[in-house]
C-alpha cells in the first residue's frame, strides 16, 4: 500500500489530542436546580442497570477516533497494488459522418464516447489508455496515457466529423499497438456492423432507426424556367417524403412535391417554377428522422455572385458596347472622358482612346488606344506608328497557361491594322498579338494588382470590330480579368475546394457552417480549402474597399447517410496473449463510505446520549 | 421577593374570587365552621353524663324524667376560629424562577382573606430552619388584611426548613380553627410529627405541596451535575437518561404519596399545587375536586 499524500497521515496526531480533551474535560453540564433531594431519591428507584448507558461515552470516544483514522487515510490517499490487474487499452472511436445520427436524443457519438468512459471507469487504476479517432483521418488523440481523468478529460474533448470515417488507418495504428503488445485490449466503437476477429471488442452503438435523404440534384433553366431534379432516398422501411424547392431563400409555393421512397431505393422527384436566374436554390424534404444533415442540400450560382458594374470611358464608344453586350455585360456606365474624374466602385474600368493619369486602383483596366504613359500601368507609350499600308498582326505561339486562356477558341481571323501605339513593358505582360516584335495586344497586371487587357491601336483604324474574334478575344479577356474564384459549388464532406486567390485581394476569409471562421493564404495562386463540416461555407475576398463573397455547400457523403451501412472485415493480425501488470486499486470510495457511517453513528450516540432516543 | 406578588392587582383577583365562591360553594371547609370544643354558645349540640359540679342549669329535665338519670346538656363554644397559615420559606422554594414561592404566598393571601370573610381570626408564620416566624398575628377584618397583607412581600426564601421541629414547640392552638401548611414537602425531613401534633390540637389540617412543572416533569437529559440550591454539600451527578426520568417519577409518586397518605391517616386535607397554576384552577378544580371546598 502506498499513500499520494502521506502527510495527511499527521491528522492522526489529532487521537491523542481527542484523547486528552476527553480526560480533561468533563462533560457533565453543571447546573443548580431547587432541590436535589428526588433525584437522589431517584437512585432507590433504579431498576437496570443497562451496561450500554456506561459505555456510551467510550462509544462515542471510540467512534470519534475512527473518524479522525479515517479522515486522515482519506487525506493521505491510499493506493492498493493488485499485481497483473491492469490492462492497457486501444480505443478505435468511429468519427464518421453516420456517427451524427441521433438516437434516444443522443447522436451516436455521444453515446459511442459513453461506452469508451464506461471502459476506463470500470478498469482498474494505472491501466493505460490510447485512443485513435478514425475521422477523416486517423488520428492518435492520446497514447498509452495511465491517468483516468486526463484520459476522460481528451475523450470529452472530441468533436464528431462529417465525411467518411478512416477506419482502416485507424486499425493500421491499432495493429502497431498490438504487435508492441499482444496483451490489449483493442475496442471498435462504431455504428456499422463491421465483422472483426476475436482480437477486437466491438461496441456498435447503432440501433433500429430511420434516415432520409436528398442526392443527386441537377437543374437546368429552358425558356419555360427553372427545372429542377433529383433523388430522395429513405433507409429502413418507407416513408411520404415532401420535397420543396427554396428560390434565393424563399420557398417557390407551385413547387412542391410528395415522393414516396423505401428500402434504401432512390425516388425520383422533378420540381418546375418560373424563375430564370437565381443565386441559390435550396431543395428539402420534410423528414423526420436521425439526421438533418442530408435533408436538403443547396446550389449556389457562382455567376451570380461575379457580378461586377462596368465603367466605358469613350467618345466612341460603339464598338466597345457592342462587343460588351455580345458577351453578356450589360450593366455598363458610358461617360466621356472630359466627365471622368478618379471614379470608383467599378469592377472594370474601359478607357477608350484616353489615358487617366493614375489608374483606377479597384477594379479591372482595358486601354483601348492608350493615349499617354501613366506610371502605374506597367508600361510606357512611345509614340503612335501609322503603317504605310494595313498590315496583319501575329498571334502568339506562347505556350503559357495565360497566353493560352488569352487565346483560347479563338478562330485566328486576320486583324488588320493601319497604325498602333507602340509600348514599351517594363513589367512582365503576355502579349496575345503583336505587330514585328512590338507588343499590341497584351494583358498583365498594373501597380494596384488588377488585371489590365491593352489594345494598343485605335478600334476604328482595324478590322478587329468586325471579327468574331473580337467578341471570342473580349470573352476570354473579361474571364483572365475576373479569374474564377471557385470552381464548383457543390462538394461532400471531406473533399477539397479549390479556391483561386486574386492578385489584388488583400484578404480571403472563410465562415464554415458551424461559423468557424478562417483565413485562407493569400500569397498563393490558389488555396485548397477542406470541407469538414455539412452546409454552406461563405468565402469573403477582400479587394480594396470592395468585397466578394462566394458560397460553397458542402454535404453529408452518400454512404454516411445509411443508418444500417454493411461494415467491412476487420481484423487484427496475431495471436492475442494474457497478460496485464500492476495495477492500483483506489479504496478512498470505501473510506468515504465508512467514514460517513462513522460520522451517523456518532451522531446516533449524540442523540441518543443528549435527547435519549430510545 | 424582588416584585411585589401581593399587590393591587392580585387583590382585586382576590377578591373576585372569593364574591365567585360564594355564589357558587357552600362555605369553606364543608359549610359554616363550628368549633370543635364545647362552650356557652346558644347551639346546642350534644349530651354528657353530669357530674357533680357541672353547671346546673344545663340538666336536662326533660330527660331526667324520661330516663331517671341526669344528662348536661353541651353548646358549642363561642370562640373565634382562627387560621394558621404556615409558609415554607426555605431557599428551595424561591430557586430558579421563585413561581414556587410566589404561589405560595398568593396561596397564603388568598386562603387568609377567605378565612377573614368567614369573620374567623388570621395568623401567618413562616418556617426557617427549627422555628416559626410570625409574620402577621391575628389578623381580623378585611381591613386588617388590606393593611397586613403586604407584609408577606417582605418574606425571604433562604436556608433550610425543619417543618416538624418548628411547629411542634410553638402555639398551635386547639380546637379552634384551621391550620394550612404551605411547602414542598421535598425532604428527608420529618413533617409528621408536626401534623400529628395540629391533629392532637383538634385543628383542621390542610398541607398544600407546590411543586414547579419542572419538578413535576423535569426535562433534563444527558450528563448533568446537579447541585441543590439549599446546600452545596448536597449534588447529584449522573448521566440522566430516560430510566433515570422514570425513577425520579418514582420518587415524585413516592414522595406525593407518602405526604397525602399521611394527611389522610390523621384526617388531613391535602392538595398538589403546580406553581404556575392560577387561582382560579386551585380554588375551582382541585380544592372541589380533593373536597376542602363542597
Amino acid at each position: 500500500m502506498t499513500f499520494l499524500y502521506p502527510l495527511g497521515l499527521l491528522g492522526l496526531i489529532g487521537i491523542p489530542i481527542l484523547i486528552l480533551i476527553y480526560i480533561i474535560k468533563s462533560k457533565y453540564t453543571e447546573q443548580t436546580v431547587a432541590s436535589t433531594y428526588l433525584w437522589l431519591l431517584s437512585e432507590k428507584f433504579l431498576k437496570r442497570k443497562n451496561p450500554l448507558s456506561n459505555i456510551t461515552g467510550l462509544i462515542s470516544l471510540i467512534l470519534q477516533i475512527l473518524a479522525i483514522t479515517f479522515v486522515s487515510l482519506a487525506i493521505a490517499h491510499p493506493m492498493f497494488i493488485v499485481p497483473n490487474s491492469a490492462n492497457e487499452y486501444c480505443f478505435v472511436l468511429d468519427g464518421s459522418g453516420s456517427m451524427n445520427m441521433m438516437q434516444d436524443g443522443k447522436s451516436r457519438f455521444d453515446l459511442a464516447k459513453e461506452e469508451i468512459a464506461t471502459v476506463i471507469k470500470d478498469s482498474v487504476n494505472k491501466s493505460r489508455y490510447s485512443l485513435v479517432y478514425a475521422g477523416d483521418e486517423a488520428v492518435v488523440v492520446f497514447e498509452q496515457i495511465d491517468n483516468k481523468d486526463q484520459a476522460l478529460l481528451l475523450l470529452d474533448e472530441v468533436e464528431p466529423n462529417y465525411g467518411e470515417g478512416s477506419i482502416g488507418n485507424a486499425m493500421s495504428i491499432a495493429q502497431g499497438y498490438f504487435n508492441e503488445r499482444p496483451d490489449i485490449l483493442t475496442y471498435l466503437v462504431t455504428d456499422t456492423a463491421h465483422q472483426v476477429n476475436e482480437n477486437i471488442h466491438l461496441v456498435n452503438v447503432a440501433s433500429d432507426i430511420r434516415n432520409c435523404s436528398v442526392s443527386n440534384v441537377n437543374y437546368k433553366i429552358t425558356d419555360t424556367g427553372l427545372i429542377v431534379s433529383g433523388d430522395v432516398f429513405c433507409y429502413k422501411g418507407s416513408k411520404n417524403l415532401s420535397v420543396s424547392l427554396y428560390v434565393d431563400g424563399a420557398q417557390e409555393a407551385a413547387a412542391s412535391t410528395r415522393v414516396v421512397a423505401k428500402d434504401g431505393a432512390p425516388a425520383h422527384f422533378q420540381l418546375n417554377c418560373e424563375v430564370s436566374s437565381f443565386s441559390s436554390l435550396k431543395i428539402a424534404a420534410s423528414a423526420e428522422d436521425a439526421t438533418s444533415l442530408d435533408d436538403e442540400l443547396v446550389i449556389y450560382d457562382v455567376k451570380s455572385e461575379s457580378s461586377y458594374k462596368t465603367l466605358l470611358v469613350s467618345e466612341r464608344p460603339f464598338f466597345m458596347r457592342s462587343v460588351l453586350n455580345a458577351i453578356g455585360l450589360n450593366s455598363v456606365q458610358v461617360v466621356a472622358p472630359k466627365e471622368y474624374f478618379n471614379m470608383s466602385g467599378f469592377g472594370l474600368y474601359i478607357f477608350e482612346s484616353f489615358t487617366p493619369a493614375e489608374m483606377p486602383k479597384d477594379g479591372a483596366v482595358w486601354l483601348i488606344n492608350p493615349t499617354a504613359s501613366s506610371s502605374d500601368t506597367g508600361f510606357s507609350v512611345q509614340g503612335e506608328v501609322t503603317l504605310e499600308r494595313p498590315d496583319v498582326l501575329s498571334l502568339t505561339t506562347s505556350t503559357s497557361s495565360v497566353a493560352k486562356q488569352l487565346s483560347e477558341g479563338l478562330t485566328e481571323d486576320e486583324i488588320y491594322i493601319t497604325s498602333y501605339v507602340k509600348c514599351g513593358l517594363y513589367r512582365n505582360f503576355t502579349s496575345v498579338y503583336s505587330y514585328k516584335g512590338n507588343p499590341v495586344i497584351f494583358a498583365g497586371t498594373n501597380d494596384y494588382g488588377n488585371r489590365e487587357v491593352v489594345f494598343a491601336f485605335d478600334l476604328h483604324k482595324s478590322n478587329i470590330p468586325l471579327l468574331y474574334d473580337f467578341v471570342l478575344m473580349a470573352n476570354n479577356f473579361l474571364d483572365y480579368s475576373f479569374p474564377t474564384v471557385v470552381e464548383e459549388v457543390n462538394y461532400y464532406v471531406g473533399e477539397t475546394a479549390r479556391v483561386n486567390v486574386l492578385s489584388s485581394c488583400d484578404s480571403i476569409r472563410v465562415d464554415s457552417p458551424m461559423g468557424r471562421v478562417t483565413y485562407l493564404d493569400t500569397a498563393t495562386a490558389a488555396c485548397d480549402l477542406r470541407m469538414d463540416e455539412v452546409g454552406t461555407y461563405t468565402i469573403t475576398l477582400v479587394l480594396g474597399n470592395n468585397q466578394r463573397v462566394f458560397n460553397i455547400y458542402s454535404s453529408l457523403p452518400e454512404q454516411e447517410r445509411n443508418p444500417d451501412a454493411d461494415g467491412l472485415g476487420i481484423t487484427l493480425q496475431g495471436q492475442a496473449v494474457e497478460g496485464g501488470f500492476d495495477g492500483e486499486y483506489d479504496p478512498l470510495p470505501i473510506i468515504f463510505i465508512v467514514l460517513a457511517l462513522v460520522f451517523i453513528l456518532d451522531w446516533g450516540v449524540y442523540c441518543y446520549e443528549k435527547y435519549q432516543l430510545r | 421577593m424582588s416584585k411585589l406578588v401581593i399587590n393591587e392587582e392580585f387583590l382585586r383577583q382576590v377578591e373576585t374570587l372569593q364574591t365567585v365562591l360564594k355564589n357558587n360553594i357552600a362555605g369553606m371547609f364543608g359549610g359554616n365552621r363550628k368549633s370543635k370544643t364545647y362552650g356557652s354558645s346558644c347551639e346546642f349540640t350534644d349530651y354528657r353524663d353530669y357530674v357533680p359540679g357541672d353547671d346546673i342549669t344545663k340538666i336536662d329535665w326533660n330527660a331526667y324524667a324520661r330516663f331517671d338519670k341526669l344528662y348536661e346538656k353541651l353548646y358549642l363554644d363561642e370562640r373565634q376560629m382562627h387560621t394558621r397559615i404556615y409558609i415554607d420559606a426555605s431557599r428551595s422554594m424561591d430557586y430558579g424562577k421563585g413561581q414556587k414561592a410566589e404561589q405560595s404566598l398568593r396561596l397564603a393571601a388568598t386562603l387568609a382573606y377567605m378565612s377573614l370573610c368567614e369573620m374567623e381570626k388570621v395568623s401567618i408564620y413562616i418556617i426557617r430552619e427549627k422555628q416559626i416566624e410570625e409574620v402577621i398575628s391575628g389578623m381580623v377584618g378585611k381591613e386588617a388584611f388590606f393593611s397586613c397583607i403586604g407584609k408577606l412581600n417582605e418574606i425571604v426564601f433562604e436556608g433550610d426548613s425543619y417543618i416538624s421541629d418548628a411547629i411542634v414547640p410553638s402555639k398551635v392552638g386547639r380546637g379552634d380553627g384551621m391550620s394550612i401548611v404551605i411547602s414542598d414537602f421535598l425532604t428527608d425531613n420529618d413533617y409528621e410529627t408536626a401534623i400529628d401534633r395540629l391533629a392532637e390540637c383538634k385543628r383542621d389540617i390542610l398541607c398544600i405541596q407546590v411543586l414547579s412543572r419542572e419538578e413535576l416533569n423535569p426535562q433534563l437529559r444527558g450528563k448533568m451535575h446537579l447541585f441543590d440550591s439549599e446546600s452545596i454539600h448536597r449534588s447529584y451527578r449522573k448521566n440522566i437518561d430516560r430510566e433515570i426520568a422514570n425513577a425520579y417519577k418514582a420518587a415524585l409518586q413516592y414522595c406525593t404519596d407518602r405526604i397525602r397518605n399521611y394527611c389522610m391517616a390523621r384526617g388531613a386535607d391535602y392538595m398538589q399545587v403546580c406553581a404556575e397554576d392560577s387561582m382560579g384552577e386551585i380554588f375551582f378544580d382541585k380544592l372541589v375536586n380533593t373536597g376542602v371546598l363542597k
